[in-house]
């Protein structure tokens, strides 16, 4: 028993309910990559009798996903995520950062970095060539997961045949074209910051643009605030926790105090920033974090307003962070219910991680695959085949699209606040009044 | 482990599923009773039946023993192996190999968790029955080593009852089939006498279970009480009056208060002494008819309130909370002396009386939920290890309620096996002449026992042991079922 770091881990009781519940386990079958396991040998760290050096153990606390869908089943209410957090600090400040996690690390620490790196994917992608190439092999999987990041227009043929006549036309996405319709903003309309984020806002940034749309039909001001970093949660997740509260602390400065609430439409950053008061530990964290809301929670506060009718089947999925870390529900689905003809469908295992994990497809490409696979298989089993998957984070939309490409599935993936824009732009929301 | 041995294992079922390293086995070293350890030698991990007969083999000749594990939710530390033996892990055998919706009969490999079975047949109108509260997690080929029972064993019977046939890698490594599609087709009942025989015969590699279909009507009512005597005289009164509940489950106060705590609420009445939870299944006016008589009994025998839920999601509700009970007491206290026994109906409310006196006695929280209707009590002690004091306590409480259990004519285990937990308990209730038939039993499929060794029956059957038992203590058990 305990009261440190680890002290989350004390009400495990062994009895194995979250067995099932792990994707690891569900494709290894082995008890090592099992939740149950993993708290064995944290514990086994946290007393000493094991050493971060200890390859086995090493192994298996690396290949856990971090995706916490062992915490929803547990009924002694461990809190896994909590002991993982302290475990692997504890790992890095033993045997430091695999070279490979520390140069993808270290991209994600510089605004200037990452911004070329993404800068360069984006120029490759509007090349086509990723679309092209992708497919099953790990070169072909890369390819198929930039393709994935694309706007979701760009994709789906149906989308042309679901517009509306005459809505077509103008430019979208640019960051002034915010012609909501101003008639519905109440007097002193909430504020909301966009978190920009890394990958978000270089590879989806057609998903931020959505956001601000559908936010401002909904009657919220969308503020674009300057000097925000990465959020840090590779970082975080990697125990590289001096990095994530450097960023962490430079994204409070910049967001503290500015707006009623800071949006974020990637589930792993807003995993992240809700748990910034823990990470920094100032008031101004905790106030921050407060006031952290995912888009989809925004919209559904809202209702949200619906749109025209998407004559579609859509298969959710629920990105762990934005479920099991943030124990966001509902708010998702009453955002697709709010558009009409939609038809929403939660496939079996729709609650499972897909693999990607952050970084972790990255470092750990063939655990990741087969946790991706029954994914895929569940939704080549569906019937109806759905159109489109729709998830709200960017390495799940890549993860899940490279893989139905891979598998020469005719299904796309897009972000949930793509497909209510898209209904609200066939509506004519966006159209500029007086035109 | 010798090397030579793990390359011969290493060579059946390939490197990557032997496991020896000490992270790997540590994992290893517990089932779902944390108070036993024991660091295995090595652990295997087959990927088909063929393989597990190979291994099985290879130790016959090598004479070392092994132990086999389902999911590890085992509540007697009988999936526990020491570090001279192999432990084989039966999980990716997780394989529903055929299932016949005419015949009604599902053939599965051991590894397939017990819930998923039920899912998988759940399209054509089928389920299998035995639901231990540990269903989302344990395996078939745990149960058929355990019996296991569950809430709705009461009206259709144990693991026993739902398994036709089976194929068994006997400790030799040779293959035998036993039972048939409709059951044992001539002699004595082989199958029966492999379920619940706790991994000491062999390894079950192939399982037939019998399916049912889902009954037409359910109704689940929930009524509390101001005395457990209450509770449990209406338990006993419903049994009298000739119905067959498919289920009636009983949790007192302290268990109700942990529920409704946790996540897991169900909004039961917290002020209640106890309440009961009654479910009839059937055909839809014979159900009406037994929900109108049960009611009526449960007000008789002084029942406050009656609910009753009919949708499946209500009816949901009310289970979910009896099913993770133990879990959510978890949560009051670290640890939790989970007892399994069983007592004849008719002495329940004596047993109930007695338990609290125990609890008054000893100053601890006890805590009772247990499948009232065929007497199979889980008495728990909540209790903190790191008060040292607490410890003795519990340990004398321990033994006394099981006392109880036995001097009313009761057993010592209803559903969670022997294993290594109870070996000591088993000369209370066992004379020396008993327990060496079981023994010749043993040696029958297992002369040279390799099997499971050491659990189960005590090795030391002798006549003194019978002399010994006022003097021994009973061992203490933690963990929940
Ligand atoms: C929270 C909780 C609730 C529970 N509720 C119940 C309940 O309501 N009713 C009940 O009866 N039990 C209950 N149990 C106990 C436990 O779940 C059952 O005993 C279950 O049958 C064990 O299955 P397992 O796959 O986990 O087996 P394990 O624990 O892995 O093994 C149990 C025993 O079976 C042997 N074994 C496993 N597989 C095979 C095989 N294929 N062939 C031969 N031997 C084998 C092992 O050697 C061991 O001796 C509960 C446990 C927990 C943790
Ligand atoms: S479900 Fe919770 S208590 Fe049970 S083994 Fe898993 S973490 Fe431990
Ligand atoms: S976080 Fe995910 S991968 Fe890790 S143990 Fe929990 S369920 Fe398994």
């Amino acid at each position: 028993m305990s009261s440190g770091p680890y002290a989350a881990l004390d009400p495990c009781v062994h009895c194995g309910f979250c067995l099932p519940a792990c994707p690891t386990y569900l494709v290894t079958a082995d008890e090592g990559h099992s939740p149950r396991g993993r708290i064995v040998l944290m514990r086994a760290l946290e007393r000493g009798e094991m050493s971060g050096h200890d390859a086995a153990l090493v192994e298996y606390l690396d290949a856990c996903l971090g995706c916490r869908g062992c915490e929803p089943v547990c009924p002694s209410g461990v809190g896994y995520g909590r002991g993982l957090e302290a475990a692997r600090e504890q790992l890095l400040s033993q045997r430091g950062l695999s070279p490979l996690a520390r140069s993808v690390l270290g991209v994600f620490r510089y605004r200037a970095l990452w911004r070329s790196v993404f800068a360069l994917a984006r120029g490759l992608r509007a090349t086509r060539l990723p679309s092209l190439l992708s497919g099953p092999g790990r070169m072909r999987f890369g390819m198929g997961m930039l393709a994935a990041s694309a706007e979701m227009r760009e994709r789906v043929e149906w989308s042309a045949r679901q517009r509306g006549s005459g809505t077509a036309g103008h430019e979208l996405g640019s960051r002034d074209d915010l012609a909501a319709d101003q008639t519905r903003r109440p007097a002193a309309p909430p504020t909301v910051a966009l978190f920009r984020g890394c990958v978000m806002d270089l590879l989806f940034s057609h998903v931020h643009a959505a956001t601000r749309r559908t936010l401002e039909v909904n009657g919220y001001r969308v503020l674009d605030l300057p000097d925000q970093m990465c959020c840090g949660a590779l970082h975080e997740h990697a125990g590289d926790r001096e990095s994530a509260r450097a960023l962490a602390s430079a994204n409070v400065e910049a967001l503290a105090g500015r707006a009623d609430f800071v949006v974020v439409n990637s589930a792993g950053c807003g995993a992240l920033l809700k748990d910034y008061g823990h990470l920094v530990g100032t008031p101004e964290s905790s106030t921050l974090a407060a006031s952290v809301r995912d888009v989809s929670e925004l919209l559904a506060e809202k209702g949200p307003r619906p749109g025209a009718p998407l004559d579609i089947d859509v298969a959710y999925d629920a990105p762990c962070h934005l479920q099991h870390a943030q124990r966001v529900h509902e708010a998702p689905l009453a955002m697709l219910r709010a558009i009409p003809a939609l038809r929403l469908q939660l496939l079996p295992g729709s609650d499972r991680c897909c693999g990607s994990a952050g970084i972790y497809s990255v470092l750990r490409p063939r655990m990741a695959r087969k946790v991706l696979e029954s994914k895929i298989a569940d939704v080549e089993a569906a019937s109806p085949r759905p159109d489109l998957v729709v998830t709200g984070n960017p390495g799940c939309i890549m993860q899940i699209g490279a893989g139905l490409r891979a598998a020469k599935l005719p299904v796309r993936v897009a972000h949930p606040v793509e497909l209510l824009d898209l209904s609200y732009q066939n509506a004519g929301f966006y159209e500029v009044k007086g035109e | 482990m010798n090397s030579s041995l793990l390359a011969a294992l290493s060579r059946i079922v390939g490197r990557q599923w032997v496991r020896h390293r000490r992270a790997e086995l540590v994992t290893y070293a517990m089932d779902g009773l944390p108070t036993h350890e024991s660091l295995p030698g090595v652990v295997v991990i087959p990927g088909s039946p063929e393989q597990v007969r190979e291994i099985i083999r290879l130790l016959h000749v090598v004479r070392v023993p092994f132990v086999a594990r389902g999911a590890g939710t085992g509540l007697s530390g009988g999936a526990l192996a020491d570090p001279d033996a192999v432990l084989i892990a039966l999980t990716r055998l997780n394989r529903i190999l055929r299932v016949d919706p005419l015949q009604r009969r599902a053939v599965v490999q051991p590894g397939v968790v017990n819930a998923r079975l039920s899912e998988a047949v759940l399209p054509f109108g089928l389920h299998y029955v035995p639901d231990p509260s540990s269903q989302a997690a344990c395996t078939v080929g745990g149960n058929v080593a355990e019996n296991a029972g569950g809430p709705h064993c009461l009206k259709y019977g144990v693991t026993t009852n739902h398994i036709v046939a089976l194929e068994v890698a006997l400790p030799d490594g040779s293959s035998i089939r036993l039972g048939s599609l409709h059951g044992e087709p001539w002699g004595p009942d082989l199958v029966g006498l492999f379920v619940g025989s706790e991994g000491m015969f062999g390894i079950a590699t192939e399982i037939t279970v019998r399916l049912e279909r889902i009954p037409q009507s359910v109704r689940t009512m929930l009524a509390d009480f101001s005395t457990v005597r209450a509770a449990s005289e209406a338990v006993s009164s419903i049994i009298a009056a000739g119905i067959v509940p498919a289920a009636l489950e009983m949790m007192d106060r302290a268990c109700v208060a942990a529920v409704e705590a946790s996540i897991y609420a169900a909004g039961y009445p917290t002020d209640a002494a106890a309440v009961l939870l009654v479910e009839l299944d059937g055909q839809s006016d014979a159900v009406e008819a037994e929900t109108a008589l049960v009611r009526d009994i449960l007000t008789e025998r002084g029942a406050r309130a009656v609910r009753t839920a009919s949708t499946p999601a209500d009816r949901a509700r009310l289970w979910q909370g009896r099913k993770k009970a133990f879990g959510a007491m978890g949560r009051i206290a670290p640890d939790l002396a989970v007892q399994d026994a069983v007592v004849p109906r008719s002495a329940l409310p004596a047993i109930m009386d007695q338990i609290d006196g125990i609890r008054l006695e000893y100053g601890l929280t006890i805590s009772n939920v247990f499948h009232a209707g065929d007497g199979n009590l889980h008495p728990n002690i909540s209790f903190d290890r790191r008060d040292s004091a607490v410890i003795a306590r519990v340990r004398s409480a321990c033994r006394d309620i099981m006392a109880a259990c036995v001097a009313v004519g009761g057993s010592i285990t209803g559903e969670h096996g022997v294993g290594n937990d109870k070996l000591d308990y088993m000369p209370w209730i066992f004379d020396a002449e008993t327990l060496g038939a079981m023994r010749a039993v043993r040696r029958a499929f297992d002369p040279t026992e390799l099997a499971n060794p050491g659990k189960v029956v005590p090795v030391h059957a002798c006549r003194e042991w019978t002399a010994v038992k006022s003097t021994r203590t009973p061992t203490l058990r933690s963990g929940h079922s």
